[in-house]
């Protein structure tokens, strides 16, 4: 009783704290990034969509560790779904349980239009809504189809994190070129004065990069948890 | 008009969030997670954040979905492993048998299903600490009982132990798991 009136009490103090720091928003209010972003987000990034601008050239550095963070929680699935007997030994999990018919035949119609809509997402990040980041969850739904339509799929995870790891080192890497181009690192390294087309080879690249990564990540999270409960 | 349609889709949000802690079942619960990454969605575009709406539909209503669907199918297999090759269990390739009788009846109670697989090397307690086999049946050649191996700190190897307490000739050996770090 003591416990539930106590949780009622913290409950009620959190709601009336998120109510006091809601109310007072106008007070810091301002239109000073968004205008910012609206006059000069274009000519400086060669961006269409802002979004991608932002986290692509003016906070890629926030943009890496997002990917940084991935890599850790990938890391942490596989190590803590390790086993020493070694996976073929526990090939026996071939599922018993049928997957329905109707949900087989409507996975196989569905999924290669999911991949072109995941890589369009992908590509086009610049210039419509979406990026790496969507485009990669999209491309890793589409893959996850695929263990609903044939379960006996085998991925080596290990293998997906090197992947991962390499292509972490890459973005990195992609990112840096502009300190030898311009002087600073993480923006886009081809002069302001270049044409739209030449700009968005660097978004191009880098959102393909993270795409891929993305959906290994997400891959490689998901079949560590199929494999955990065979 | 649109933000008539926005105030509708909040309360169906509210609806939605209150009914996912509420309700019993876990296959119907999921279907509402699925519903309220959609008007999440739904609720993002109108306010005019296309790129959010997008990831939010492929991660929260397409693959946090397909990994509760895994994990809670899981959660309804019971896993045997079979070792006696003498028709207790598996008669040629037809499953009956006495042992195979007790566990499908057993299974039946709970509204689980019976996983049966064979040919997995190894020691009976390492098996059962590192793999999700939930029994593991052999057979004592010397004091002719058929054995059944299984976790300690299960629920279900009580109340089987209870249901096979009138059988001589099958003795429950429980096996203590050693405490890990994680």
């Amino acid at each position: 009783m003591i416990r539930r009136i106590s949780l009622i009490v913290l409950l009620v103090v959190i709601f009336f704290g998120f109510l006091y720091s809601v109310i007072d928003l106008e007070a810091f209010f301002s239109t000073y990034g968004k205008d910012y972003f609206f006059a000069n987000g274009y000519l400086e990034t060669g961006s269409l969509n802002l979004v991608t601008g932002i986290y692509l050239d003016y906070r890629l550095f926030d943009s890496l560790f997002e990917a940084g963070i991935l890599i850790a929680a990938v890391s942490g699935v596989t190590w803590i779904s390790q086993h020493e007997i070694t996976e073929k030994n526990a090939s026996f999990m071939l599922d018993k349980q049928i997957t329905p018919g109707l949900f087989i035949t409507f996975s196989r119609m569905v999924y290669p239009f999911m991949l072109m809509f995941g890589i369009y997402v992908i590509l086009f990040g610049h210039v419509s809504p979406g990026g790496g980041f969507q485009g990669g969850a999209i491309v890793a739904t589409a893959i996850l189809i695929l263990y609903y339509i044939d379960s006996k799929k085998a991925t080596s995870i290990d293998k997906i994190l090197t992947i991962e790891k390499i292509l972490f080192l890459t973005i990195l890497a992609v990112g840096s070129i502009s300190y030898f181009t311009k002087g600073t690192f993480f923006t886009n390294p081809f002069a302001l004065s270049a044409s739209e087309a030449v700009k968005s080879i660097y978004l191009i690249t880098l959102n393909v990069l993270i795409g891929i990564k993305v959906s290994l990540g997400l891959v490689a999270i998901f079949t560590a948890f199929l494999k955990e409960g065979r | 008009m649109i933000e008539l349609v926005s105030y509708l889709l909040q309360i169906i949000l509210i609806v939605i969030a209150i009914s996912v802690v509420i309700h019993k079942r876990n296959f119907t619960i999921i279907i509402l997670i699925a519903t309220f990454g959609l008007v999440a969605a739904s609720l993002y575009i109108i306010n005019k954040a296309p790129d959010v709406a997008i990831a939010e539909v492929a991660i929260g209503s397409a693959i946090i979905p397909l990994i509760y669907v895994i994990s809670i199918s899981r959660q309804r297999e019971f896993i045997v492993l079979d070792r006696t090759n003498d028709g207790f269990i598996e008669y040629g390739f037809e499953l009956s048998g006495e042992g195979y009788q007790i566990l499908s009846d057993f299974v039946k109670e709970f509204d689980l299903s019976l996983n049966i697989c064979v040919d997995i090397q190894g020691q009976a307690k390492k098996l059962i600490e590192e793999l999700n086999v939930d029994l593991i049946v052999t057979k004592d050649n010397q004091t002719n009982q058929y054995v059944f191996y299984g976790k300690a700190s299960s629920v279900l190897m009580t109340k089987l132990k209870n249901q096979v307490k009138d059988k001589p000739h099958i003795k429950i050996i429980t096996l203590k798991e050693e405490k890990k770090n994680d």
